[in-house]
């Protein structure tokens, strides 16, 4: 889903000039009728994003909230829940090891990706076998993506923890994203720099790291820090394939259900934090990308 | 016109339309990730669909040919009611997304500037948060101690906390459609943001009525993207398993749950690769029937590439 982030980059741009000619050519009439429905939409607007941001609102407010009870009365402020998280050696591990499996899957992942997404910029048989291929991991329900990989590991004899099942899941998971991320960066590139490189003689590994590579590097960076935040995320894969090692929602995912422990809420905060930090940087260099790139 | 130029014609490798191949050999370029995929990806599927033939006991699973976990999938009564009441609960899913978004991504379409930056990046935040932090959310809010009981409470509206607000059908479509909307609300606005202005506005020209115009021009050119919604609401709903769990209780749990009881508790992995299998045949079913109007990789697109 990530990738349609830059779907909105492209969008961003003021494509539409001409767009007040054509209101103030279009009659009066269907103006304020218009005015009408648009009033509406913007009540209606209003309402879902309340809906969406709410919630969300709420549990950072619950998160500074003085109360063995998540939940409410609100009874009065404090950052105990945080110095709790940041205090349990089981949350620090467990953030540790998402932020390691996150950077080792999204590299891997990205450069499976860029190898592939290079591959593709040639015509070859099976094209669209490959392209099928690359897909089967989002197909795929999220829970037999899991599942699968147990039983496949489960009887290969190979034990499950952080650095084998739970970062084969990952990668699965990140690189048909990886993917359709960069092909675009790599399809909208102008041929024609490599082309006189080529004509200069420049054999293909230079254009690659010379030429190819600069230009499309802010769209790999890109690639790679939404890869992780998908990773760091990732929940209903790792879940059956963790052994005893955790990842942070799987941490969390046990003080659920569990306890409803009251850390819970400044947990969440500290994991939205960093994934929405890692996606808003992903998002800049995509926007960078898009302008370097031209699609 | 650059081949004119070129003195070394038996170095490069030209191509009919006068550019030139891409470097590298497609063969190395895809080996590593076509690996990875077969061995991680196809593999294990195909391990799972032999699992499902084979028998589980107590002593562990054995190999085996039998169609008995398919039998037991589609004849007891708990697994087929369950199968049903899952696809029930994520088809309502999605017509709920396509009439909560649609609007919402109507006015994205037509704002403009730095409003319709904001706006939508605003659609985008919440997709770059974890859905087990956006399922888990509800419960202090539907909870005993939740927000809604505190309210009615505190303005005497009840006396005691009402329990019916969770573990319960409601409380599981609520989640769903909070979890999954913007799943359905990013492609269709991106399938209208590419509808050209000049149609609404020769429309208009010609003195089509707003309503008319919305019916017979927007609605119908933003179909690809409310497809592409559709099939990624629904695919992610009759998938779920964080959402009821959480929320569901014994009344809302989903075929996500059953599949997960099998391997999490009851150790019965052969019929639980079954009803795996089932899923996915009905997941690969609904995709072939919708690739008559879209291929499965604009799916994921948005139906942006189309």
């Amino acid at each position: 889903m990530y990738l349609l982030g830059e779907g909105i980059v492209k969008n961003m741009a003021p494509k539409n000039v001409n767009h007040k000619k054509h209101l103030s050519r279009s009659s009066l009439k269907t103006k304020t009728q218009y005015r009408g429905y648009k009033t509406a939409l913007w009540i209606y607007a209003g309402a879902f994003y309340t809906f969406l941001y709410g919630p969300l609102l709420m549990i950072v407010l619950l998160s500074f909230n003085d109360s063995e009870i998540v939940g409410f009365p609100f009874r009065g402020f404090t950052v105990r829940w945080y110095e709790v998280v940041f205090s349990s050696p089981e949350l620090l591990d467990s953030l540790l090891n998402s932020l390691g499996v996150g950077f080792l899957s999204a590299t891997i992942a990205t450069i499976l990706a860029l190898c592939l997404a290079m591959g593709f910029r040639h015509d070859f048989r099976g094209k669209s076998i490959v392209l099928y291929l690359i897909l089967v991991p989002i197909i795929i329900p999220g829970i037999i993506g899991g599942i699968v990989l147990l039983i496949f590991f489960g009887f290969s004899g190979v034990r499950s923890s952080l650095w084998t099942t739970v970062l084969v899941a990952h990668v699965n998971w990140v690189l048909p994203f990886a993917f359709l991320t960069l092909f675009p960066r790599l399809h909208g590139f102008d041929r024609a720099l490599e082309e006189a490189a080529m004509d200069l003689g420049a054999k293909p590994f230079q254009i690659f790291f010379r030429v190819v590579f600069p230009i499309i590097r802010p769209g790999i960076i890109a690639t790679a820090l939404f890869s992780f935040s998908l990773s760091f995320d990732e929940f209903i894969r790792t879940i059956f394939v963790t052994g005893y090692d955790r990842t942070i929602p799987v941490q969390f995912w046990g003080l659920i259900v569990d306890e409803l422990a009251p850390q819970l809420p400044a947990m969440a905060v500290l994991i939205i934090v960093i994934s929405i930090f890692s996606s808003a940087v992903g998002f800049v260099f995509m926007h960078r990308a898009s302008r370097s790139t031209k699609t | 016109m650059t081949t004119t130029f070129h003195n070394n014609p038996g170095k490069r490798k030209s191509l009919p339309d006068g550019g030139v191949k891409p470097i590298g050999r497609p063969f190395w370029l895809l080996s590593p990730g076509v690996i990875w995929l077969l061995l991680f990806g196809l593999a294990p599927l195909a391990f799972m669909l032999m699992m499902s033939f084979w028998t589980s006991t107590i002593f562990g699973t054995k190999p085996d040919f039998s169609f008995d976990n398919y039998a037991r999938v589609i004849v007891t009564d708990l697994y087929r009611d369950q199968l049903f009441k899952t696809l029930r609960i994520a088809f309502m899913t999605t017509v709920l997304t396509v009439f909560i978004s649609y609007p919402v991504a109507y006015l994205l379409s037509r704002l403009k500037g730095m409003q319709k930056a904001l706006f939508v990046l605003m659609v985008f935040l919440p997709f770059w948060t974890s859905y087990v932090i956006r399922a888990f959310v509800w419960l202090p809010i539907l909870g005993r101690n939740g927000a809604i009981n505190n309210m009615l409470q505190a303005l005497g509206v009840i006396d005691t906390p009402i329990d019916w607000l969770l573990y319960n059908e409601g409380a599981v479509f609520l989640g769903l459609v909070y979890v999954y909307t913007l799943f359905m609300t990013l492609p269709i606005y991106l399938s209208l943001e590419k509808i050209d202005p000049a149609l609404i506005e020769a429309a208009t020209d010609l003195g089509a009525k707003p309503g008319s115009i919305f019916r017979r021009i927007v609605l119908p050119l933003s179909w690809p993207g409310v497809l592409s919604g559709c099939i990624m609401v629904f695919l992610l709903s009759i998938s779920a398993f964080v959402t009821p769990q959480l929320l569901g209780g014994a009344s809302g749990i989903m075929y996500g749950n059953v599949i997960a009881s099998q391997f999490l508790a009851n150790n019965n992995w052969a019929f639980g690769s079954a009803l795996s299998i089932t899923l996915i045949a009905i997941v690969l079913v609904l995709l072939l029937i919708s690739s008559r109007w879209i291929g499965v990789q604009h799916v994921f697109t948005g139906g942006r590439n189309r």
